[in-house]
């Protein structure tokens, strides 16, 4: 068990830990009830209970345990039971709540208890509910799994599926903006605005924006059923605190009276913002609960003050509870406001990590949940008084007409299954995410650095990949340790989707983590012990504090001096972890005061919620690991190696310099000396390689598998290569290798084999396909479970060499295109029906499985009727196949040379690969040259060498250590060697560069690539030939290809290309009138056909014409709009 | 000639004749692999 490798997929396997084991209840515990009428009583429904159970099979034997596997085999899904119970209540007038404190639904007794049965729940593989869960390898190997089997994923339909990690804006945190969009929130409304993503501890969030308004009013803006409403700020205030607004203007003026900018802009809110007669915060409430009391559902019971509460606790900064906590935030938000539009402060920028944290699987799975459960009551509510609405039925009781509806409402576990099928998020609310497509992909098995990289990368989201400037894509320094600068690939999505370096881990939730849930409550008194004033012991204070605020809650504010002092203890503090306030993943962000224009709102932020950012480095004044979070390494002095380290300015070291690498980046050897797009083009290319995806082949029915035969550990290897269990999966092999320029076959990026080599092995592979074989697929439920396999004419069919007994294809056998593949029993007239092979491709049948699924419960199990074939086809290499090093040298089979002809070195080495120096020069990939050296010195002396980065450096350099070894065995110091040519035998005049290198064999292959046409299909209206290489298409030949030919002057070859290999038709025309569509033809006495132009009534005038075929469609279609074309023809 | 069907957890070996349920009578696993054919099979080795 390898736990660097575990601690990559681990923050999706926390966040569904956190879902299961606190989501569900949190959701539960924050569920609204819904409210309905009834011959004239008042109820209401609410969940009481959900339970999760774990995986069992969907079949038959219900109670036995479902293992992963099983559900990848047979194509289903990996998921759990899901229940609930419904409550019914009378609502009486003790119900109701005036006074502001909860009343406790869990205490009421409800009138009825209803079971409902929610579907199967999807369960992430090896989180706390998989039966995985705490496997040991040996286990692990036993249940058909991979040793180093990490999960993370689901299994949808058989489909391994990730939720990928989203970049969601920071929780709780204040952020200053300015968007031109806010300008058309109304009149007035300007682009400056403070928004906050409130975050309630199930992780379900309300995103609030404060909005200035030209004359120096705020607005707090919040949305309600996809409607958006502002609040007048300090009326908010108002209903928020029974307060004066003497206090009011205390509490954001701070002492601060010479600033008159903010002294008169306050002065104008407070005044421009009253409602007469509204004044205490009752009568605040009671008026906000009037205005909204229509839009909601509530019963004429509830007073105002109630609903006016309920609006505020469901969407004004929902992460705060308590209504002073509210207040004092909201004060803090109007004081970053006003600071920002007066110059004081900058904006924050979005796209910089420091804002940002990440949205995983576990969260949106609550988010979800937490829709979800409201919409079953809302339409449980509708269907219910529906039913009454039907005379039959209007007798039934309330409980037994609710019984009836709740049997038949959807199962909100299936909409789970369809949002990691599709990634479609369906919601009402919008759930505050910026995208309703695109959350899920599947994680593709193609190699296992393609396969962990899923878990790694990280989304912007999809919005911002229609947005046209690029400033978002940027890298950031302060995505520095957090986001891999390397690994990002090129084309649309750069920047958009980014990779966690290896050392980033994201944080948990405090419900988690008992030490971060201790702490939280014990932060506010240890702070208050060390120099903090509590904000609700003083009203007034200077206004130069420093605000000290722990997730989005305003805790108190300090001198800046002692500020800094504090600061730099806490982070002592943490480092050492031994202090129970201060837990080892709170981020302590210290934005210092400043006099720079666009500075960040000075304030020290602590954050101890979950989906943070961080990543270890060391203190060095404890000399401990210490974590620490994106915003507040902005102000940290961090060395990245020892010897930048300044005496009392330094308080921080990098753990290593390749700390901020992806685990990808960190395995290209030597990338320090590569120039950096080759070293993000080796990203990509590692993730396309044909390479050791896992090794239970036999257990896996995957799409599409690849393998390949003669892997090898690189000789050539970095650090992380070992960290994270790389070599048990390897995805190449050390190749002898020569840079030269020798047979003109390596021209253009294409490299030469040893076709000796080939023999050996070299970069031989297969594919793997599997078909699933369902003959009730398409049926209707009443054709279903009657047809099965089977071959009853097995005397008179003459298909023994082809299928076997029960109508499947023999196991081992080789199957041509077109063969006979299996037979099956019709059900209508009992008759044996053969099928053939569909595939272009020769293939292996690998195995045959029968299945009883993926509908197992609806199945007849006395009949085979669901099989899945294995095929292997054959992919060794050809001309044309891609490969590529490990520094995006990348380059096609050009030549299969035979070995007797292969140039050799004076000791007879003849190289594996060939490749032309040209490749060189222009890309400086000098990283490569390094390896083939270092690789060669690690052949000779039987040892793997160390290629980690920023290992050498001017003084000790990587040609000199490897140069070293070289020389002691007696090569050329710089790897060169004398060579001889493999034809003549004559030596070279220049002495060849030659050693080891490992080489990559990419999944771009010739035979999933040819596309070649004679005759063929054309389309049925142009009578062009049609294109695709699917269905045999052509290649189009188009303008510039043709503009090309005009330019040439080959105007037969453009006739030839464009008309005769093309839509060539004889089409009759009448000469008198040009028309093509006055001909008329018939047969005449002597059968002969005639044609006579019906409009000139003449049949001597027509001749016969040779046109492309699409000319006739273009004369029809400008006849259908009164247009006629006339041909001149002599 | 009956076909023979492996069992995909146990590993015995078992005849399915119609109208018997497609499982495993040892251990009613529902994954069975068709046996590897015992007929001579011949490829071109090149």
């Amino acid at each position: 068990m390898s736990e660097e490798l575990k601690s990559l997929i681990q923050p999706h396997i926390d966040s569904f830990d956190f879902f299961t084991d606190h989501g569900i209840d949190l959701v539960l515990k924050d569920s609204e009830p819904l409210y309905f009428e009834h011959n004239s009583t008042q109820y209401k429904i609410r969940f009481t209970d959900l339970k999760l159970s774990r995986p069992t099979r969907n079949i038959v034997e219900k109670e036995i345990k479902l293992y992963p596997n099983e559900s990848r085999e047979t194509g289903t899904t990996y998921n759990a039971p899901f229940k609930g119970a419904i409550g019914l209540y009378e609502v009486n007038e003790m119900d109701e709540m005036d006074d502001g404190t909860e009343v406790d639904y869990n205490k009421q007794e409800p009138t009825h208890t209803f079971e409902v049965d929610l579907g199967r729940l999807p369960i992430m593989v090896k989180s706390r509910y998989c039966h995985l869960n705490g496997m040991s390898p040996e286990k692990l190997i036993e249940s058909r799994e991979e040793e180093l089997e990490q999960g993370g994923y689901f299994i949808v339909n058989g489909n391994e599926k990730v939720v990928r990690m989203l970049v969601m804006t920071k929780a709780n945190h204040p952020v200053a903006l300015h968007r031109k969009a806010w300008t058309n929130r109304g009149p007035g409304y300007t682009k400056n605005g403070i928004t906050i993503r409130c975050v309630r501890p199930d992780r379900s969030s309300i995103t609030n924006n404060l909005h200035y308004i030209n004359d120096g009013q705020t607005t707090l803006r919040f949305l309600y059923r996809r409607q958006e409403f502002f609040l007048p700020a300090t009326l908010l205030l108002k209903a928020l605190k029974d307060t004066t607004e003497k206090e009011i203007y205390e509490n954001i003026v701070q002492g601060d009276n010479e600033n008159t900018f903010l002294t008169d802009r306050v002065e104008l809110s407070l005044r421009e913002q009253k409602i007469n007669n509204i004044n205490t915060q009752e009568e605040v409430l009671d008026y906000i609960g009037s205005r909204f009391r229509a839009r909601t559902q509530f019963p004429p019971s509830f007073s105002n003050i109630k609903i006016g509460r309920w609006f505020i606790n469901q969407f004004v900064f929902v992460h705060l509870p308590n209504y002073n906590d509210k207040y004092n935030l909201l004060i803090l938000m109007i004081q970053k406001l006003y600071a920002m539009v007066g110059g004081k402060c900058g904006t924050d920028n979005i796209d910089s990590p420091a804002f940002q944290e990440v949205l995983l699987a576990g969260h949106i799975y609550g988010m979800i949940l937490k829709e979800k459960l409201t919409e079953y009551l809302e339409s449980t509510k509708s269907f219910v008084l529906k039913s009454f609405e039907d005379k039959k039925k209007s007798g039934d009781k309330l409980p037994d007409a609710l019984k009836k509806v709740l049997d038949k409402n959807f199962k909100i576990a299936d909409r789970f299954s369809y949002f990691l099928a599709t990634g479609n998020l369906r919601s009402s609310s919008g759930i505050d995410l910026q995208q309703t497509s695109g959350f899920c992909v599947i994680a593709d098995k193609l190699n296992f650095l393609r396969f962990i990289s899923h878990f790694r990368s990280i989304h912007r989201g999809a919005f911002f990949a229609t947005m046209k400037t690029t400033a978002i894509r940027k890298l950031m320094p302060e995505s520095w340790g957090f986001f891999c600068p390397v690994h990002t690939p090129d084309g649309a999505p750069c920047g958009l989707l980014n990779h966690l370096s290896s050392n980033c881990l994201v944080t948990v939730d405090a419900a988690q983590d008992p030490t971060v849930q201790k702490a939280q409550t014990l932060l506010p008194s240890f702070l208050a012990a060390h120099g903090m004033l509590p904000i609700d012991m003083v009203s007034v204070y200077q206004h130069q504090y420093l605000t000290i605020t722990l997730d989005g809650r305003v805790l108190g504010k300090i001198e800046p001096k002692a500020g800094e002092e504090m600061v730099k203890m806490l982070r002592y503090l943490r480092s050492m972890g031994n202090e129970p306030s201060i837990p080892k993943t709170m981020e302590i962000s210290y934005a210092p005061p400043t006099n720079v224009e666009n500075g960040q709102y000075s304030g020290i932020s602590l954050f101890t919620t979950g989906a943070r950012f961080m990543r270890p480095v060391v203190n060095l004044t404890s000399g401990q690991n210490e974590l620490i979070g994106p915003q507040e390494q902005l102000y940290m002095e961090i060395a990245v190696v020892p010897h930048e380290v300044i005496k009392g300015v330094t308080t921080h070291i990098e753990t290593s310099p390749t700390a901020m690498f992806s685990l990808l980046a960190n395995l290209t050897p030597f990338s320090d000396y590569n120039q950096s797009p080759r070293n993000m083009y080796q990203c990509q290319m590692a993730k396309q390689t044909m390479g050791t995806p896992l090794h239970s082949y036999p257990f896996r029915t995957d799409n599409k598998l690849y393998k390949v035969q003669n892997v090898q550990k690189p000789i050539v290897h970095t650090k992380n290569q070992f960290k994270f269990r790389c070599n048990d999966y390897p995805h190449g092999c050390n190749a002898v290798i020569a840079v030269i320029s020798n047979t003109g076959y390596d021209m253009e990026d294409a490299m030469i084999i040893n076709k000796s080599a080939y023999e050996r092995g070299f970069g031989h592979g297969s594919v793997y396909k599997n078909e699933y074989i369902d003959l009730d697929q398409g049926l209707s439920r009443f054709e279903q479970k009657k047809t099965f396999f089977g071959r009853p004419n097995t005397v008179v069919d003459e298909l023994d060499k082809f299928i076997d007994t029960d109508g499947l294809p023999f196991v081992g056998r080789l199957i041509k295109p077109g063969e006979p593949y299996y037979t099956y029993i019709r059900p209508s007239d009992g008759r044996q029906v053969t099928k053939d092979y569909k595939g272009k491709e020769e293939a292996y049948i690998e195995d045959v499985r029968i299945i009883f699924g993926p509908n197992g419960a609806t199945r007849d199990p006395s009949k085979i009727n669901n099989i899945c074939v294995k095929l292997r086809f054959n992919r060794n290499p050809v001309i044309g196949d891609k490969f590529s090093s490990r520094h995006g040298q990348k380059g096609v089979l050009s030549q299969l040379w035979p070995e007797i002809n292969m140039p050799f070195t004076e000791s007879g080495m003849k190289p594996d690969v060939i490749i032309n120096p040209n490749a060189f020069p222009s890309r400086m990939t000098i990283g490569m040259l390094v390896e083939i050296l270092a690789g060669k010195a690690g052949a000779i002396h039987g040892k793997f060498q160390d290629a980690t980065a920023f290992q050498f450096d001017e003084n000790n350099t990587a040609i000199d250590f490897f140069g070293e070894q070289l020389a002691k065995a007696g090569f050329n110091r710089f790897g060169n060697e004398q060579m001889y040519s493999g034809t003549t035998g004559k030596e070279f005049e220049c002495e060849i560069f030659f050693g080891v290198c490992y080489y990559q064999r990419l999944r771009h292959m010739v035979k999933d690539k040819y596309q070649v046409r004679a005759l063929g299909k054309v389309n049925a209206l142009t009578r062009q030939p049609i294109k695709g290489r699917k269905v045999g298409g052509g290649i189009r030949f188009g303008e510039m290809e043709r503009d090309s030919l005009l330019a040439h002057g080959a105007s037969f070859c453009l006739n030839d290309r464009l008309m005769k290999s093309s839509d060539f038709a004889k089409i009759k025309v009448c000469k008198l009138c040009g028309s093509t569509l006055t001909i008329y033809s018939k047969k005449d006495y002597s059968n002969q056909t005639v044609s006579e132009c019906k409009s000139c009534k003449s049949s001597d005038s027509i001749a016969t014409i040779s046109i492309p075929y699409v000319f006739t469609y273009l004369v029809a279609e400008l006849a259908a709009v009164n247009i006629t074309m006339k041909l001149q023809v002599s | 000639m009956p076909c023979l069907y492996i069992c995909g957890e146990c590993g015995a070996e078992h005849e399915i004749k119609p109208k018997e349920p497609v499982k495993c009578k040892d251990c009613t696993h529902r994954i069975m692999y068709k046996k590897r054919t015992d007929k001579m099979i011949q490829f071109e080795a090149r």
